[in-house]
């Protein structure tokens, strides 16, 4: 595992082990603690970009990291709209980021037309 | 950033520059802006860019004595699914 984690905080001290667990982002596996946030297994592992805007499809990660603004959502174990950085990491967690949606009503509109 | 791409509404993507080219075209209120522009719609129900908007709109107001009504806080407090109000039953 990439020791990009703090271990040792100097505020919030040495951190406790936890179990080591494995899960699965985007069909590729990672391995993450045991109940630490999904946002900060995968920021561990390198992996910023959580999911792709529903229209743009500009990719989109963290962003208040206290669960109000859902910039972290992602489909966990096929239920949409979890917030990555609040949902504790489970043993065997399948995570997918949501992808870019057709837009019709978007391609009507009269600059489109 | 130069200050026109700014996003104001991360969700809906909505830049400076699209609030102000509405807000000149149709000299509006926050609330109108909202609507025309979708900015404060999406899916965090408002809570970034809600204020940016109304103080966007305030700013660029040109009739200052105009009583200006801020945007309302959009309800749920969180988004709620359908399967939440009673889809299907796991």
């Amino acid at each position: 595992m990439t020791d990009r984690r703090i271990l040792d905080h100097p505020i919030l001290g040495e951190q406790k082990s936890q179990k080591e667990i494995s899960f699965t982002f985007n069909q590729k596996e990672y391995k993450g603690l045991q109940g630490e946030p999904i946002a900060a297994a995968l920021l561990a592992n390198g992996v910023r970009t959580l999911r792709y805007h529903e229209e743009s499809g500009t990719p989109r990660g963290i962003y208040c990291n206290i669960g109000h603004c859902f910039e972290c959502r992602v489909i966990i174990n096929g239920k949409q709209g979890q917030r990555a950085c609040l949902t504790p990491l489970e043993e065997g967690m399948v995570i997918e980021s949501p992808a870019p949606l057709p837009t019709p009503v978007r391609d009507w509109r009269y600059e489109n037309a | 950033m130069q200050k026109n791409n700014m996003i104001i509404c991360r969700c809906e993507e909505v830049t400076y520059a699209d609030l102000k080219k509405t807000k000149e075209k149709y000299n509006c209120t926050a609330r109108e802006l909202k609507l025309r522009t979708r900015a404060g719609m999406g899916y965090c129900g408002g809570r970034t860019c809600r204020s940016a908007v109304d103080k966007i709109a305030s700013s660029l107001e040109k009739q200052k004595e105009k009583d200006i009504i801020p945007l309302k806080y959009q309800p749920p407090v969180r988004p709620v699914s359908f399967a939440d109000l009673g889809g299907e039953h796991k």
